[in-house]
């Protein structure tokens, strides 16, 4: 009875016409910020900020959010039109969204991702209403051995997510990792290959790392293809953009799966839609009966990431609200807004400002209908952008990384970056190296050696430690598990294929 | 002796100078914060501004710079002319980065006027799930029969710095572990992973309200008006770590003296405004009220004193 109180209080501020245009705003301009590629959220977000000083805070924060999931609805297009990721969360779409866009089923990829990115936004709003303090008191549980557990269980569940030989696809993981080791190092502050620099001192930034890797890559490495637009026009007819049954079918269990994903590394603090992503993707290809579909236009590999980082999205809101610890730069940006208003999240923040938490929460709902309704008849004109010439498409594309890249941090070398990380993604390709382990590796691999070293600080250096306790102990188990299998399962698949050729 | 002479020539040039500095501001003033928009220093610059404005009737540019542990942002302002139109507002890393990064490009003697103190408060010393203790004297009893970890913001932050003076000055058996950011120090707090952490007011007191972690010190001599409840280090017979957290105002080296009183009286009048007196007391600080020279003294003492402790402890190397 309480939590319906709850909801039509907040739906009462939710639907004031202040709120409601703010939350049209934020969600119309997220969509139009998730389709540029380049430019992320948090570039969105930071520019807007400042009038967050002049709004009640109600509304001021109901804008910024609509920018946030928005940008993820958004995010995919040009990861399944371009292969180009809109935004970071969206980079494992391209996986298989691309390829379905090669196969003329650009319509169905695009009305799929809006359907699962609407579900999991919407599964993830569930639990951000029923559960939001027991899983802040939960997610504090969790400390630097079990953060090293979960991280090296992803590494190793998820390093075999393209369909390239697990030697190439592991050495990218490693490459990865190592890139990610520039920068000032997480307990004794030495600086680590960054040749004096002070621009590279934070390491690499991620959104550049992406954009370079997929977008520059991609674009260099189409100037010299001679690509004639085979795009018929008969595939942005809307006819063309309704799933089989078949694909429905497919779908939901992974969209289901893709939401409990999102849900949990959401909430988390410090992990976030980016790991949500590749986890899900990496869990639908080794639960699938045909995991050889993958990365050759596999619906459920559009699906999954899909539900997960928007389902990410809104838990993500649980750790910044109930605990006021934010767990991204973006998030960090949600709280400040509030904060200029003299309001500090915690776990008060619920009682003491209802209508502020439930409004925001029925905006969600409000937001994501809204980019429902937005998303589905925008799919005919997205779809419509690939009949553009690429020598006007692309040229337009570099100058908004550019420009993205630098909003993120003001910092002219990050332009520098993406153009390193673009070389690098187009050698990639000359050498049939997939990126996308890569981008893992670069994003799991300092999660990783930070919290194993505090973990070793807090143990005194007793590496027995961490097995100790039962989460981490469990959850590095499984790891162990799970590489044990791999290995053994690709052994004999290789013995039973020279079996086989002697047979023959 | 150094300050001395500073002051004098200050007093000297202010007189000559004095009518020159009338028509400053001749055009918008650039406010570079060295750290992400939103952020605590980020929201306190566009607070003031908001009121700045009002008192110059030019715009002001909040231009965030953040990285390297706000030595971009303020290595980009040491680089811009020192006519008071390109201002930095820093914490106290702007004291602290000198003595772990070896790579500044930029003389934090000569190519820094320190201009204003405008936020001050003590650091707090706050416990977490696994500290027994609710006062200090208890804290340091505790702390010497089971060997503590104080968690900091990352290494070469002020609270690490602080955790390493609170260690050598109580002699502490205790170890530091760095977290990234005072977001994830206090919730590895709250969860009981790691002991105790530093800070200003602004950003613990929160929590202390909450319950999730208890204040056990404010280190300074004597109590904290604002926090009388608190047992000061000073009571508990442990001296050596008075030394305050501050948001602050500097411009480039080199500044005039008098250019820089008149745009410290400027900032004093935007800090004594109502909703900047209201901000303070929301997070438990006051504004400063030092002039720039007195200003350039806490500035190089504290530059001083992490140095020595950065030698003394082996941090950054």
């Amino acid at each position: 009875m309480d939590l319906l109180a709850n909801l039509a209080l907040g739906l009462d501020a939710a639907l004031t016409p202040t709120n409601l245009f703010y939350c049209f705003a934020g969600v119309f301009l997220g969509t139009f910020v998730g389709v540029i590629p380049g430019i992320g959220p948090l570039a969105a977000i930071s520019m807007l900020f400042p009038i967050t000083f002049y709004l009640d805070p109600t509304a001021a924060l109901i804008m910024l959010a609509g920018i946030y999931y928005g940008t993820t609805y958004g995010g995919s297009t040009a990861s399944i039109l371009l292969n180009i990721p809109g935004a970071t969360s969206s980079a494992v779409t391209c996986l298989d969204g691309y390829p379905m866009a090669q196969q003329g089923r650009a319509g169905v990829a695009l009305f799929m991702t809006t359907i699962a990115s609407f579900v999991g936004g919407s599964i993830g709003i569930v639990v951000l209403s029923l559960f939001s303090p027991i899983i802040a008191e939960y997610a504090l549980s969790f400390g630097p051995a079990e953060y090293f557990a979960l991280m090296a269980l992803g590494l190793v569940a998820a390093s075999t997510i393209t369909n390239a030989s697990p030697a190439k696809g592991l050495s990218m993981v490693i490459l990865g990792m190592l890139i990610a080791t520039v920068g000032t190092d997480s307990q004794s502050g030495t600086a680590r290959f960054t040749f004096g620099s002070m621009s590279v001192l934070d390491g690499f930034g991620i959104s550049a790392m992406a954009m370079g890797l997929f977008g520059i890559g991609e674009i260099l490495s189409s100037v010299g293809a001679k690509r004639s637009n085979k795009i018929d026009r008969e595939s942005t007819r809307f006819r063309k953009m309704v799933p089989t049954r078949d694909d429905i079918r497919r779908s939901w269990i992974p969209g289901l799966r893709g939401s409990a994903i999102g849900s949990f590394f959401g909430a988390l603090p410090g992990t976030g839609p980016s790991i949500a992503s590749f986890m899900a993707y990496a869990v639908e290809k080794r639960a699938s009966d045909t995991p050889e579909r993958f990365g050759t236009g596999a619906i459920e590999g559009v699906v999954a990431p899909e539900t997960a980082n928007n389902a990410a999205d809104q838990t993500a809101f649980i750790p910044t609200l109930t605990l006021g610890i934010p767990g991204s730069a973006t998030m960090a940006l949600m709280l400040g807004a509030l904060m200029v208003h003299g309001i500090q999240p915690g776990p008060t923040l619920i009682v003491e400002q209802p209508s502020l938490f439930w409004g925001l929460v029925m905006s969600f709902w409000i937001g994501n209908l809204i980019l429902l309704v937005l998303n589905l008849p925008l799919i005919g004109l997205w779809v419509r952008m690939l009949l553009v010439p690429y020598h006007y498409l692309y040229p337009a594309i570099v100058v908004f990384v550019c420009i993205g890249a630098y909003s993120v941090r003001a910092n002219p070398a990050d332009v520098i970056m993406v153009l390193g990380f673009g070389v690098l993604g187009y050698a990639l390709r000359l050498g049939n190296l997939p990126a996308a382990p890569l981008l893992l590796g670069f994003v799991l691999g300092p999660l990783i050696e930070t919290q194993f070293r505090r973990s070793m600080v807090l143990a005194r250096g007793d590496f027995t430690a961490i097995l100790e306790r039962p989460m981490a102990g469990s959850v590095l188990a499984l790891t162990a598990v799970l590489l044990i299998w791999t290995l053994v399962s690709a052994i004999l698949r290789r013995r039973r294929r020279l079996a086989e050729a002697t047979d023959a | 002796m150094k300050t001395i002479i500073c002051a004098a020539l200050g007093a000297t040039l202010s007189m000559t100078a004095a009518w020159a500095q009338e028509d400053f501001p001749s055009k918008p003033v650039t406010i570079i914060v060295p750290y992400g928009t939103g952020g605590s220093t980020d929201t306190t610059a566009r607070a003031i501004a908001i009121e700045l404005e009002k008192i110059w009737e030019q715009p002001i540019v909040i231009q965030n710079q953040p990285g390297a542990g706000s030595m971009i942002g303020t290595t980009a302002m040491t680089q811009a002319d020192p006519d008071g139109h390109t201002l930095l507002i820093n914490t106290a890393a702007i004291s602290t980065a000198p003595a772990i990064q070896g790579d500044l490009q930029y003389d934090p003697e000569e190519d820094v006027t320190p201009i204003s103190l405008l936020v001050t408060s003590p650091y707090v010393l706050v416990g977490g799930a696994n500290v027994q203790s609710t006062d200090f004297s208890g804290f340091l009893q505790e702390a010497q029969e089971r060997p503590m970890f104080l968690g900091t913001a990352g290494p070469g932050s002020s609270s690490h710095f602080m955790s390493e003076l609170l260690i050598s000055a109580a002699d502490l058996p205790a170890d530091v572990i760095h977290f990234s950011g005072g977001g994830e120090a206090q919730t590895n707090l709250m969860g009981g992973h790691s002991d105790t952490y530093i800070s200003t007011t602004a950003s613990v007191m929160p929590y202390v309200n909450d319950g999730r972690v208890k204040a056990l010190a404010v280190l300074a001599p004597e109590r904290f008006a604002l926090l009388p409840d608190i047992q000061s280090s000073g009571e508990a017979g442990i001296s050596g770590v008075e030394i305050d957290g501050w948001v602050a105002l500097f411009g480039p080296g080199g500044m005039d003296p008098a250019l820089a009183e008149q745009i410290n009286a400027d900032f004093a009048k935007a800090m004594a405004t109502d909703s900047m007196q209201e901000m303070l007391e929301r997070n438990y600080a006051v504004a400063g009220d030092l002039s720039p020279s007195e200003f350039r003294t806490i500035y190089l003492r504290d530059m001083q004193t992490w140095q020595d402790l950065a030698e003394a402890r082996g941090i950054g190397q």
